[in-house]
């Protein structure tokens, strides 16, 4: 079986998030092993939010803002 | 305040290897401002074992809890029965508070996560520089709030050594002359008859260790002689 990587992406509600929203409206599709966790501001995201993704199983991270 | 710094990752993993549960207090006072052993730090350091455990292969289970003082009975009684859960204990604390959790939790075997430095000041987050040394005898009142036994390497007492240039200590020339600076700061104030006080000895018997302070109401309740 292919190695599908489980991957979060901590994104900001303004920007990211937004644009996702738009590309979304825009029928642009994106993997379901991507998970999106939305902030505020991505000024939030600490060091302990990201090794808590990892320590869950993500294999990846992506943070937009 | 206590200034510490976390040993490094390597060292608390190798001391913890042989335990499965293991619980990490942290300590909310001063270990928590110099970026130590504070909530945040034990949070780190619990990711940090669990994710370095997944990667030989192996499932810890590792407990968080910051109590305000560990140096405290008050905070650490409430720990004693949380901790019977574990195999094994990292304290966070400086000195004095793993080995107040030491004596509180017996047959539990403890682990420091930090180094404790000194007692300094926060100049800003992340940097602390030492200024006393407990040294149990004060001088500050005569040397304008400049400590010399802190300040200048050799301790001295009654003025500089003969190494002190252009008020840079020999020592370090990068550092400042304790004395150049309290004898600045003492003109400023108008008190450099100060000086002509000659400060005898430092007691250094009164530093024999383990120190104990017993406070007058507390000796009068309760009758401790010593």
């Amino acid at each position: 079986m292919d190695f599908i990587p489980k991957i979060l992406a901590y994104v900001c509600t303004y920007c990211t998030y937004t644009a996702a929203d738009m590309a979304g409206s825009a029928r642009m599709q994106y993997p379901d092993s991507v998970r999106i966790v939305k902030y505020l501001c991505t000024g939030r995201i600490d060091l302990l939010h990201i090794l808590k993704a990892f320590e869950a199983g993500a294999d990846g991270l992506l943070v937009g803002g | 305040m206590i200034i510490a710094e976390r040993k490094p990752f390597k060292e608390i993993a190798a001391a913890v290897a042989p335990y499965d549960k293991i619980l990490i207090v942290g300590c909310g006072t001063c270990v928590a401002v110099c970026l130590a052993g504070g909530e945040k730090e034990v949070g780190l350091l619990a990711s940090q074992l669990k994710l370095a455990a997944g990667l030989k292969h192996r499932r810890i289970e590792v407990g968080e809890i910051t109590v305000e003082r560990q140096c405290d009975l008050e905070f650490l009684e409430p720990l004693c029965d949380f901790v019977a859960d574990f195999d094994a204990i990292i304290s966070m604390a400086c000195g004095a508070g793993v080995q107040f959790l030491a004596h509180m939790c017996h047959f539990k075997p403890i682990f420091p996560a930090v180094d404790t430095t000194f007692i300094g000041v926060n100049n800003a987050v992340g940097y602390y520089t030492e200024r006393c040394r407990a040294c149990r005898r004060c001088y500050l009142g005569l040397t304008g709030g400049i400590c010399p036994v802190t300040m200048c390497p050799k301790g001295l007492l009654n003025g500089p050594c003969g190494g002190t240039l252009n008020g840079k200590c020999e020592v370090d020339l990068q550092k400042d002359c304790a004395w150049s600076k309290i004898y600045q700061r003492l003109e400023l104030e108008g008190r450099l008859d100060n000086l002509k006080e000659i400060v005898p000895l430092h007691p250094h018997s009164r530093g024999t260790t383990p120190g104990t302070v017993i406070h007058p109401a507390y000796r009068r309740r309760y009758g401790v002689d010593e």
